[in-house]
């Protein structure tokens, strides 16, 4: 910045273009959280889901728990968001209007429509488990085939928006939300083969490979997010460990798990389950690693020797 | 100064506001009287006539009892405010363009006083998902303290760095062109304070062409850089209701060159999302249909 004691400085005439104009959100490691969380339920959400539309003998053991893990996931989520917010007692104002052109509106109202059939799914799962009662077929296929939207609504807005801002990095992602979506069902997709595991039932191999595939795929759409934000990166005080963050994030949440999972296909029962369970904890730990350099992006200062002097309050 | 006081019309009397538990969790469903629609206004700044005495600053902080920031000597010239915030809805730039010992060419000294820029297609008001940012009666960006539970959206949103969020009550704030002084026909204290009319207040139109006038004078007076900063829409972004006359480049005071409208990629990221989770699950499925006995 210029100052009366340095009139030679060649900044003098630049004056505050060296700023960064824009101010980061009070987003933080919360955030991260949330959107791991909103991923890891609607990922399992839509896995079961169509586990039960294309085989319920083969999935219905496996969809019996995931059904009720993705309700738990989805709490973690909402408690995420609203423990987030700048008031927290008015988390119920999100649902005051419905806003098509806020992606934060058109997510709060997706989670609580998806809400609604998971928590009855979930309640139709622990009754027939407790063998309190039968519950008609057609119920939970209307469940489900409700759900399935919306929980795809729910996984789909968070990458708009955090696209649909003005700050760095951010607003050039255009395959974010593409990303996070893909990402959520590789999420679903490793939970839903650890708890095949744990129970020893269900198609076991169909679910590896199938997560194999899933992973395949997933590494390009990282591949593409991290060619998009590294021109943000590079502008950045410390950008260098930003982009070592998405790399370990790329390796952990990807490339290790897969190798895991190639493994354990070889191994006897227990011993593949051991490795899935690992490979899991990988790809989680490893999908919290890109949300959390995502989310603290615009919190990094800019390279110029300049300090943001807002750093977005607490 | 050339700014006037509007006539006080006809101020709708405010209705009891309701209070006890129940009013606070149910007040923000029920319905209200929207008021009718008014000439729109807003502020035109002339930068060139601004001495940097920070009395909209003060006008400001005492109008709108905004909470003092603390005193810091950041060294940057006479800018100590730093920076627009929750609690600082004005802030004056301060940019020294002296030459260096022995150069030839001429100094000058720049100031501006920067505020929100009410931007008639705001993407702050896109992004509130609970409503709490409206644009009122006289087409001003307003938001609604009693409404925003500080989810920090419009924050990111804002291209233009202006809002952020209270740490006192979690709020988001910002400049509000002084809603309440509008309704009983008075002129935003900032303009009124203002002692070159650098800051103007008014009908918009009536600002633009003020402010195209005043470009003519400054070129016939052997000031061509002149220029307006956001009195029209351009490809990437609405018109602004606060526009600036400038006489250097718009990221030497600290405005973006040409600022985008993110909701201009809305669509395009949605449909890219839904192909990322539709290659997903296809995939899947077809891998379960071939492996599975
Ligand atoms: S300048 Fe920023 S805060 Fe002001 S109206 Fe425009 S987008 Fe909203
Ligand atoms: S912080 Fe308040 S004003 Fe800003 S987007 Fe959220 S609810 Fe709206």
């Amino acid at each position: 910045m210029p100052t009366c004691t340095d009139p030679a400085s060649p900044m003098n005439a630049a004056g505050y273009a060296s700023r960064r104009v824009t101010k980061p959100p009070n987003w933080h490691e919360l955030v991260a959280f949330d959107m791991l969380f909103n991923n890891m339920t609607t990922g399992l959400f839509v896995v079961a889901a169509a586990g039960d539309l294309v085989s319920r003998p083969a999935f219905g053991p496996l969809t019996r728990l995931a059904y009720p893990m993705a309700l738990l996931f989805l709490t973690i989520d909402l408690a995420c968001l609203v423990l987030d917010l700048g008031h927290r007692f008015r988390f119920h104002h999100m649902l005051r209007v419905f806003k098509p052109s806020s992606p934060m509106s058109l997510g709060t109202w997706c989670l609580t429509a998806y809400s609604i059939p998971l928590g009855l799914l979930s309640t139709i799962e622990v009754l027939e488990m407790a063998g309190i009662r039968e519950i008609p077929a057609w119920m939970r296929l209307a469940s489900i085939t409700t759900g399935i939207p919306f929980a795809m609504g729910a996984a789909m807005y968070k990458g708009v928006l955090f696209s649909t801002t003005s700050q760095p990095g951010w607003k050039d992602s255009r395959w974010l939300g593409g990303y996070l979506t893909n990402s959520a069902i590789a999420i679903g997709c490793a939970e839903l083969l650890a708890i095949a595991d744990l129970a020893g039932q269900g198609p076991v191999r169909a679910i590896r490979t199938s997560l194999l595939a899933l992973l395949a795929i997933n590494l390009g759409f990282l591949a593409t997010l991290i060619v998009e934000l590294r021109p943000a990166i590079r502008t950045l005080k410390g950008g260098h460990r930003l982009d070592l963050m998405l790399t370990l994030g790329a390796a952990l949440g990807v490339w290790v798990p897969a190798i895991l999972i190639l493994v354990s296909g070889t191994m006897p029962t227990i011993a593949s389950a051991i490795i899935d369970g690992i490979g899991m904890v990988l790809v989680l730990a490893g999908n919290f690693l890109v949300r959390r350099s995502i989310v603290m992006l615009p919190h990094h200062e800019n390279d110029d020797g300049i300090v943001a002097r807002w750093d977005g309050g607490s | 100064m050339n700014a006037r006081e509007l006539e006080i019309s006809a101020i709708p009397e405010p209705a009891e506001t309701p209070s006890g538990p129940v009013a606070t969790i149910l007040g923000p469903f029920l319905p209200v009287v929207r008021p009718e629609p008014r000439t729109p206004t807003g502020f035109y700044t002339d930068t060139t006539v601004c001495i940097g005495c920070k009395a909209c600053e003060v006008a400001c902080k005492q109008w709108n009892q905004l909470p003092s920031d603390g005193l810091n000597w950041s060294g940057d010239s006479y800018d100590n405010t730093q920076a627009l915030s929750a609690t600082s809805w004005r802030h004056v730039k301060f940019i020294e363009q002296f030459a260096s010992a022995g150069a030839d060419a001429p100094s000058r000294w720049l100031m501006m006083s920067d505020v929100c820029k009410h931007c008639s297609a705001a993407p702050c008001q896109h992004a509130c998902p609970t409503g709490a940012i409206i644009y009122n009666e006289f087409s001003n960006v307003y938001i609604q303290p009693d409404i925003c539970n500080g989810c920090a959206y419009c924050i990111a949103a804002c291209p233009f760095g202006v809002i952020t969020r209270s740490d006192l009550d979690g709020h988001a704030h910002k400049c509000t062109l002084c809603y309440d002084r509008q309704r009983d026909g008075l002129i935003p204290a900032c303009a009124k304070a203002c002692p070159t009319a650098s800051i103007q207040f008014g009908p918009i139109d009536e600002l633009r062409d003020r402010a195209h006038r005043r470009i003519e004078e400054l070129n016939s007076r052997g000031t061509p850089s002149a220029y307006l900063y956001g009195e029209a829409p351009t490809a990437t972004y609405s018109e602004l209701h606060s526009f600036y006359l400038l006489v250097d480049r718009p990221s030497t005071y600290g405005l973006p060159e040409s600022p985008f409208n993110p909701w201009l990629r809305m669509r395009g990221d949605y449909l890219r999302s839904l192909l990322g989770g539709l290659a997903a699950i296809v995939a899947m499925i077809l891998v379960w249909t071939l492996r599975m006995p």
